[in-house]
């Protein structure tokens, strides 16, 4: 090639040596430099978590399957997703996590007066709420379904027969749910909680009860020879996320990194977490299965398992 | 770095075979060869043995009673066995830069002024084994990094002088070998490159694109007017390159780090980040990773797991063919026999 002339190619040997050298050098400052992705070490220092010795989780205690105070110990798919969360963040073990019993209005307080860090209890992501605290997720989407007794379960099949002025719909109060079917023209009778509903259908005095499908099946699991969930194709669906304090974006990306990762296993087609606790609490009382949704706003990271083999 | 070239009247070397080099004042070439083998063993040797032994000082955190206590408990085989894995890297590294610019600086000695001395990596070369070439080569094949993997081809190229010439005496076969060897090389990396370009990777890029490239032409000969300042130049880029990259590797741990959580008093656990010395009936011995070292009884320690040091980080997301660009060839191949593996919740804890 370069035989031609030994002139041309004295210089482009000398060409070649030289930036082969700059090439190794640079190689080896690369080498030595921070990397330049945060890593999930770098986030906890920034996060507010950085140092206690526990962390403090806000839950529900009064919802079955999800989130419930049982002999003293909490169950629930919301408490399962709690404890893969504090796991990820270094608090292995429930003697580093706090639960917290929260009521569906103390939520954001909690966040916003640093009384947890952190909220996994059935949170519906609402632009509303955006604005007072973070989220990641979502982690899990109901939908809104029926749940009838045995009895009825032939008769009411379809968001028509619920119209039916023989027959009288209960939810609770302030929900979604009542919004919905109000869109839908089916006079409800309110409530103030689903479990009031369920115990009036249980004494007779309604028929039918519509709520989000995690509840329900809930309720399902307390009493699964009397109810049956039918599935009616309400238009909205939740997004479920895991609440943060707004002021601490570095904790809601972790988060949302790890519920990532969990669904990043999922989608790989090995058992994730997610899927472990759902299996574990809400599948067998659900209709059809589900898969984890997948988290919005997910940092990239880096962190010591990036290197593993993904195949 | 480079010897002083001597005006003294030449005397022609009797090496078999090899370029007539100038002799040193009065001595045979025998004599010289021998002395550059000897220079060349104790270096070899010698570095990774004091190395070694200033590691266990930088672990101690430089106090004397600590190194003791870490010389007392680390023996001579775990120190070497330690040292290798964590400075393989560096060693071949080093050796294959000193045998690739000694090569080229050989074919190319023959133009410098009569009566000058050849230089430092030339004699190196000379003495050298082929088989310790071929070896130093196939350490920093199996211990480079991917990403720098592909600056071993113009080393390798250089260091056994393979000019394109020597794949076929044809030009046409010789362009088509070449063309299916880079056709090959680019069907390989094709994946990564596109990653390394959508990630604005551009060093990386280079670093994958260019060797190859750069290898048709690094054989040599160079040009009179280069070689003496490029023997010097590389001599000392050589000797600050091993200083500069031995600063991390004097100061990567001998022991392996572990959070040891202890139960001092009954409900109460600590979480001691450390690397363990030794553990006997009655104490585990934990260097703390903040310094200083603790004596902790054997019936206080609850639970102990590994943990990954910072430095382990990645610093790229880029894969070739799903090997981590930044794991070598053995630790590649490791992670496939040993796939997953979970950072334990302990190490992040501790911070």
């Amino acid at each position: 090639m370069k035989n031609s002339s030994p002139r041309f190619r004295s210089v482009a040997t000398t060409l070649a040596v030289a930036l082969t050298l700059t090439l190794a050098a640079a190689a080896g400052c690369d080498n030595r430099q921070d990397p330049p992705l945060p890593s999930v070490l770098d986030k906890l220092r920034e996060s507010h978590i950085d140092g206690q010795p526990k962390i403090r989780v806000g839950v529900a205690a009064t919802e079955p399957l999800m989130g419930e105070l049982r002999n003293g110990t909490y169950v629930g798919f919301d408490i399962e997703i709690a404890r893969y969360i504090a796991a990820s963040l270094g608090y292995e073990g429930d003697q580093r996590i706090e639960f917290v019993s929260l009521a569906t209005e103390d939520r954001i307080p909690a966040l916003q007066g640093g009384v947890v860090d952190l909220v996994v209890s059935s949170f519906s992501i609402t632009e509303e709420r955006k604005k007072q605290i973070g989220f990641a997720g979502p982690y899990f989407v109901t939908t809104q379904e029926v749940m009838v007794p045995n009895r009825l379960k032939d008769k009411i099949r379809t968001i028509e027969d619920l119209r039916d002025p023989t027959y009288k719909i209960c939810t609770s109060g302030g929900s979604t749910t009542e919004a919905e079917l109000e869109k839908h023209q089916v006079k409800a009778l309110v409530v103030k909680r689903v479990g009031d509903c369920v115990k009036g259908i249980r004494e007779g005095r309604y028929d039918a009860v519509s709520s989000d499908e995690t509840i329900l099946a809930g309720f399902l699991s307390q009493y699964p020879t009397e109810f049956e969930i039918v599935d009616m194709p309400f238009g909205t669906s939740e997004t479920l996320g895991i609440g943060v304090p707004i002021g601490d974006p570095a904790l809601r990306d972790l988060v949302a990194f790890f519920l990532d990762k969990s669904y990043q296993q999922g989608r790989s087609g090995i058992s994730s977490p997610w899927l472990t606790a759902y299996n574990r609490t809400l599948g067998p009382w659900m209709k059809g299965p589900k898969a984890q949704p997948q988290p919005l706003d997910v940092p990239k990271l880096v962190d010591f398992d990036d290197k593993a083999p993904r195949r | 770095m480079s010897a002083p070239v001597v005006d003294a009247p030449a005397v022609p070397a009797t090496r078999d075979g090899g370029p007539a080099g100038p002799a040193w004042e009065g001595n045979d070439p025998a004599e010289r060869r021998a002395r550059a083998s000897q220079s060349f063993w104790t270096a070899v040797v010698g570095v990774p043995a004091i190395f070694s032994v200033l590691r266990l000082g930088v672990e101690a955190g430089g106090e004397l009673q600590t190194t003791l206590l870490l010389v007392a408990n680390v023996g001579p085989v775990n120190l070497l066995a330690g040292f290798l894995t964590t400075a393989a890297r560096l060693l071949s590294t080093g050796l294959v830069a000193v045998f690739a610019l000694g090569a080229v600086l050989r074919v190319s000695v023959e133009r410098m002024p009569a009566g000058a001395r050849r230089p430092l990596f030339v004699r190196w070369v000379d003495i050298t084994p082929a088989w310790f070439v071929v070896a130093s080569f196939l350490l920093a094949l199996v211990t480079w990094q991917l990403l720098y993997l592909p600056l071993l081809i113009p080393a390798f190229v250089a260091a056994f002088q393979l000019t394109p010439a020597r794949l076929h005496e044809q030009v046409a076969p010789r362009l088509l070998l070449l063309a299916a060897l880079f056709v090959g090389y680019a069907w390989l990396l094709a994946p990564t490159l596109r990653d390394a370009w959508r990630q604005g990777e551009l060093l990386a890029l280079l670093l994958l694109v260019a060797p190859p490239l750069l290898a048709l032409g690094v054989t040599g000969p160079l040009p009179a007017a280069v070689i003496r300042p490029l023997a010097s130049l590389t001599e000392a880029a050589v000797l600050a390159m091993l200083v500069w990259a031995a600063l991390p590797v004097i100061s990567t741990p001998v022991l392996p780090l572990t959070v040891t959580t202890v139960e001092s008093t009954p409900g109460v656990t600590e979480d001691v980040r450390g690397h363990v010395v030794t553990v006997d009936d009655v104490n585990v011995v934990l260097l703390q990773e903040r310094g200083g070292v603790r004596y902790v009884p054997v019936d206080q320690v609850r639970a102990q797991v590994l943990c990954p040091s910072e430095e382990e980080l990645p610093r790229h997301r880029l894969r070739i063919r799903d090997f981590h660009v930044e794991d070598s060839l053995l630790e590649g191949t490791g992670r496939r026999v040993r796939p997953v593996h979970r950072i334990d919740a302990a190490c992040r804890a501790v911070s």
